[in-house]
Formats: structure tokens, sequence, C-alpha cells
């Protein structure tokens, strides 16, 4: 019988399907490294690249002419470079959630997709950064405006501000989900080492997995410093989606000025991360020969996760609206309501509705949570929708204010779009060269799986241990 | 012969097929009175610790001492910064406000935290260390890979003989002894 069949009676389909010994699958997972990169890749590959370079122009031209080149000005003083970075930093979350928080509930679906979605919130948050290192007009000052150093004016920063509470909050992210993603790659390195054919390869490889050796007095400190990790990372990927709330909820600003946005943005940020882990995913499983790990089973549980967030964002949505109208306060009724609603950027509101609260609802059926295609298209739209959110949240909160002579309008400029355009290129092109250089699934956690169903099976069989 | 101190450092290295009989061979080694046996696994084979006797692991005190020095460290800061040394007074808030200083404070605690769970590991183990005498063996890199792999230290006056033996006897398929090169 396969090793691998579960012994769950709610879930009776396997995580790992097929018969497999320890040596299949190092193989099966190595393979996708070993070989040389396809036309597909390539084709890939040069879009990306491409993408990036546009990222390349539109940083050059902001650096050189100052940031009055982007679309943002009074009232509209926030716009894309805080929507992206909003957007990116959430589409990490998902990478968190599932590396930590799943490992802290002992969910063993996690296995299969943990690497690949910590390597995509390295990846987003990098991205995230590049907007507010570059809204400072001088990023090589950055550092200096943002830190706390014993400066010779003799000045600290405010750390009253949730701005301040962010560059603490979003570099904490970026170094631990970097020590976390770098810590599980240590054995899966030494596998590779130890299983390449080609000299290169091996010292290459040897250099990162720094002479690791399965030592059971080394496994023995790995094990608890990979949970704590773990139980620091749960906490903090909490707290960053929380802080960048409070930008906004610490504000006075109809639309700004609400309790629930904390837990309605990491919601918000775990529906947007798994939107993009299956948006990647579902080709990738295909491409890399992943199947036997990455299970129909696997996609279906994150359509459920993403279906779950999206009505928790969608409860938020709906708190905002009644607490607009219950407080009494004409300038938030108005705010939800009319602005939003039927105002100039209403296409935005009613694309954001559909996108995160109607779409995702396909997935209460069986047949919609297993149909690769549709999975994939509903995942794309929910990044649609959840950029449409931070839209909404900032552009139309802002362009009409208190006073009617305050108000404006918003449009982005060439710039602004290139430096989006460019940050996907810039991810996508990570994305590829993680795919192509390092093991896409945890490859020793797998192995570990295996043993431990494979443990499972043979005592529900009734076999002695 | 060269005059250099050198001393060769000597492993017996043995292969097992099942992580049962690693454990198995593991305690019976110990009870032998080899207590400088390792086991060398792909993963993290369950009841490995027992097996080597391992009693406490050291990394959580580690974790929690960096995690308590993050706290004390943030709040001191913004506690000096904002009330001691520069005062900005906005709109007539406390420069001192601890509700204000918990994020960083968090946040600086998670830092520490993390980042000595990471560093602090790779210091225990004593990581990186590109060479050991155990990859001598071709084999070894199966320990990565598929197999299931025990070392015993032998000590100065131990004949490397002795222990292999005492390997074969605890049900170990494969033995070799290593020894490291002098370069």
């Amino acid at each position: 019988m396969s090793a691998s069949a579960s012994s769950d009676p709610i879930e009776p389909r396997a995580l790992i399907e097929g018969a497999h010994s320890d040596r299949t699958i190092n193989d099966s997972l190595l393979d996708h490294v070993w070989k040389g990169a396809g036309k597909g890749w390539w084709a890939c590959f040069t879009v990306a690249v491409s993408m990036m370079g546009l990222l390349g122009i539109a940083l050059g031209y902001t650096v050189i002419k100052g940031i009055g080149v982007w679309g943002n000005n009074i009232p509209v003083g926030w716009a894309w470079d805080i929507i992206n970075f909003v957007w990116w930093i959430g589409i990490g979350h998902a990478g968190t959630l599932i590396s930590a928080i799943l490992l802290l509930f002992q969910q063993k679906w996690r296995t299969s997709i943990n690497r690949f979605a910590e390597a995509m919130t390295l990846f987003a948050v990098m991205c995230a950064l590049l907007f507010p290192l570059f809204h400072t007009g001088r990023p090589w000052f950055a550092a200096y405006w943002l830190l706390p150093y014993p400066s010779i004016q003799g000045i600290w920063p405010q750390f009253k501000s949730p701005l301040v509470w962010d560059v603490f909050a979003v570099s904490t992210y970026f170094t631990i989900s970097l020590l976390f993603w770098y810590l599980g790659l240590i054995p899966d390195l030494a596998a590779m080492r130890d299983s390449s054919r080609s000299k290169l390869r091996r010292v290459v490889c040897g250099i990162f997995a720094m002479g690791w050796r399965g030592s059971g007095r080394h496994w023995a400190e790995y094990k608890w410093a990979y949970l704590l990790l773990a139980g620091l990372s749960t906490p903090l990927v909490l707290s960053v989606h929380s802080v960048v709330s409070f930008d906004f909820a610490t504000s006075v600003l109809p639309g700004w000025h609400t309790t629930i946005f904390p837990p309605y943005f990491v919601a918000g940020a775990i529906f947007s991360g798994f939107a993009m882990v299956l948006s990647w995913m579902i080709p990738a499983r295909q491409f890399l020969g992943l199947k036997h790990v990455i299970t129909i089973r696997h996609i279906e549980n994150m359509t459920k996760v993403m279906m779950a967030t999206g009505m928790m964002v969608t409860f938020g949505y709906v708190m905002e609206h009644f607490i607009a109208w219950y407080s009494g306060n004409i300038y938030e009724y108005s705010m939800f309501f009319k602005v939003r609603q039927r105002g100039p950027f209403a296409p935005v509101y009613w694309l954001m509705i559909a996108c995160n609260c109607v779409f995702p609802q396909v997935f209460w059926f069986k047949k919609a949570r297993t149909h690769l295609g549709l999975i994939w298209f509903i995942a794309l739209l929910v990044n649609v929708g959840m950029w449409c959110e931070r839209f909404n949240i900032i552009i139309t909160s802002l362009h009409r204010d208190f006073i009617p002579a305050s108000w404006g309008s918003y449009s982005p400029t060439w710039v602004d779009i290139c430096l989006f355009t460019g940050t996907i290129g810039f991810f996508s092109t990570a994305m590829l060269l993680f795919l192509k250089f390092v093991p896409a699934v945890a490859v020793t956690e797998v192995k570990e799986l295996r043993h431990e169903l494979a443990h499972e099976a043979h005592e529900a069989a009734g076999g002695a241990h | 012969m060269s005059e250099s101190s050198f001393v060769p450092r000597r492993f017996v290295v043995a292969e097992f097929k099942t992580t049962d009989g690693l454990l198995e061979g593991t305690r019976k080694m110990r009870e032998k009175g080899h207590n400088s046996v390792d086991t060398h696994t792909p993963y993290p084979v369950h009841g490995l610790e027992e097996a080597l006797g391992i009693k406490r692991v050291k990394i959580p005190t580690l974790v929690l001492l960096a995690g308590i020095t993050g706290v004390c460290l943030a709040y001191g800061m913004m506690y000096f910064m904002n009330k001691v040394d520069f005062p900005i007074n906005v709109a007539n808030r406390p420069p001192h406000s601890a509700p204000a200083f918990i994020p960083i404070t968090f946040e600086l605690m998670v830092l520490l935290g993390g980042t000595t769970a990471f560093f602090g590991l790779m210091a225990l183990l004593k990581l990186p260390q590109p060479y050991h005498p155990v990859f001598e063996w071709d084999s070894f890199g199966r320990a990565s890979v598929d197999g299931y792999f025990l070392s015993v230290e032998v000590g100065a006056g131990e004949d490397p003989v002795d222990v292999a033996n005492d390997a074969r006897i605890v049900g170990a398929s494969e033995v070799q002894v290593v020894e490291e090169p002098e370069r």
C-alpha cells in the first residue's frame, strides 16, 4: 500500500500522492533545479526582466527629478506609493501564515507549500520596501531619517508616530522572514550538495549549506530554533499589518479613523497573499513536476483559507459602513455612502466589492475548489480587488475630506505606472530565479512528513511499533 | 615523518537500514560507553534526543534572554530619547506614553529573539564548518538524502577496530573508519 495514505477520516486524500521513498522524493523535488531552463522559463524570464527595466527607469527618473514626478499632490498627498507598499506587504503575509502559523497549528498540508510561500514573502517585502525608501527622495540618506542614531543635532525620532513603528515593524519582518527561510533551507542545501552531479553545484550548495551533516545533536537544537522562530513570526505577522493600518487609523480622516482597521488589514493581507500564492503555484506545480506533493487537496485547502479571509474582509467592510451610519457623523456617512459608492472613483469601489466579496463565494462549491483554471482566475481577481481596496482607502478618502473647498482629484503619472509594473517585474524575476536555483518545496520536511505518515499508516493497520 | 604536532581526528561511521535500528544502535552504543556518539539523518527522527541522551537544549534560554533584552533596550531607548534627552511636545501629549511605545518594544523583542534563534544556533552548532572528518566516507553523502548514520569519535587510547566491532554488534549494516588527512 502507499505509505503516504492519510489516516485522517475527515480528509481521506493523500498529502503525498503515489508510493515514495526518501530517495524518490529527494530526486523528484530537486529535479527542477538540476534541469536546464526550458523555453517557457526563458520566455517568462524575458518578460519579467523587461518589466523590471521599467522599474529601473522609473526609479532613476524619480531620483534625478525628485518625487514631484509622481502623481500625488495635495489633497491626495499619499497615493500609489503607499497603495503599492501596503499591497506588497500584504501579499507577503501569506508566506508567514503558511510557514509559521500553520506550523504551530500542526497543519501537515503546509509542508509542501511553505518554502514557496516564504520566498514569495521575501520578494514581496523587498518590493514593498522600495516605496517608503524612494519616497524620501534621497534614499541614500533614508537611514539617517528613519533610524535612531546619535546625530550632532541631538534630535531623535518621534516614537509616538505610527510611521516610525512601521520602520521597525517592516525591517524586523524582513529580517526574521529571511532568517526563517534560510534556516529551513539549510538541510535542503545539504541534500542538494550531496546529490548534485556537477562539482560547481556541489561547491556552491556546500558553501550555503555551511557544513550541515544532519547531526542528531544539531537537530535537537535546530528543531527548537525553528519552532521559536515560528512562534516569534506568528505575532510578528499580525503586528506588521496592524502597524501598517495604524498609519491610517490613528488619523482623523473620514474613511481612515476606524478601530476595525488592524484585524481587517491582517485578514486582507492573508487574503491577498493566498491569492498570490495560488496564482504562482498553480502554474509552478504543473511545470516543475510537483503535482505529487502539491496535490489538489493543498489547492483546495488554500481556496478555503482564501474564502474565509475574504469573508473576514467583507465583514470589515460591513462594519465600516455600519459604524459610519451608526455614529451619526456626517463626514463618515458621506465618505462611505456617497463618495465611495457614487463619487468619481466609484468604479474602483464596486470592483473591490465584486472581486473581494462576491467572486470568492464560488468556493462554496467543491467543483470550483478543484477547477484549477477557475481558481487561478479568481486568485488574479482577488489580487486586483485587494489593490482596489487600498486605492479606495487611500485615494478616495483623501480626495474628499471635510471642506469642499479643499477637495481635489488624483491621477497617476507614467512614473507611478512604471514603478508599479516594475515591482511586478522585479517580483516575477526573483520568483523565476528562485524556482530555477532553489528547491521550491521543502525537501527535508516532505521526507519527514512521509516518514510520519508511513508511521501513522503502520499504526492504523495494527502493526507493532 | 613530519614533525608537526598534527593529531588526526578519527571517527567510526556506521550506516543503519532503518530509523528504529539507528535509535536502538545509538542507545546500545551509549550503553557500551561511547559517549561521543552522534547520529546523522536527513530529517529529525522522532526519539533521537532520548537515544542520544540529550536532556536539555540551550536555544530556548538564549532566545528568552535575547527577547527580554530587546524589550528593555527598546523601551529604554524610547524613554531616553523622547522623555529624557529631547522631549518633543506635540499638542501637549505626554513625552512618555506607554501605549505608543508598545509596538516598537514588541518589534525589537522579536528582532533580537529571532536573530538570536538563528545566530545563536549557528554559534552553538559551530556552523559554518565546511570540513568534518565524517565527510571522508563517500557513502556519507546519503546522510542528507536517505541514509541513517551513526558516528563515534575514537579517543586517543582507543582502537578504531574495537569501536567498529561494537557498531557492527549493535546492528550497523556498514561500518567505516575515517581519519582526517593532514593538510
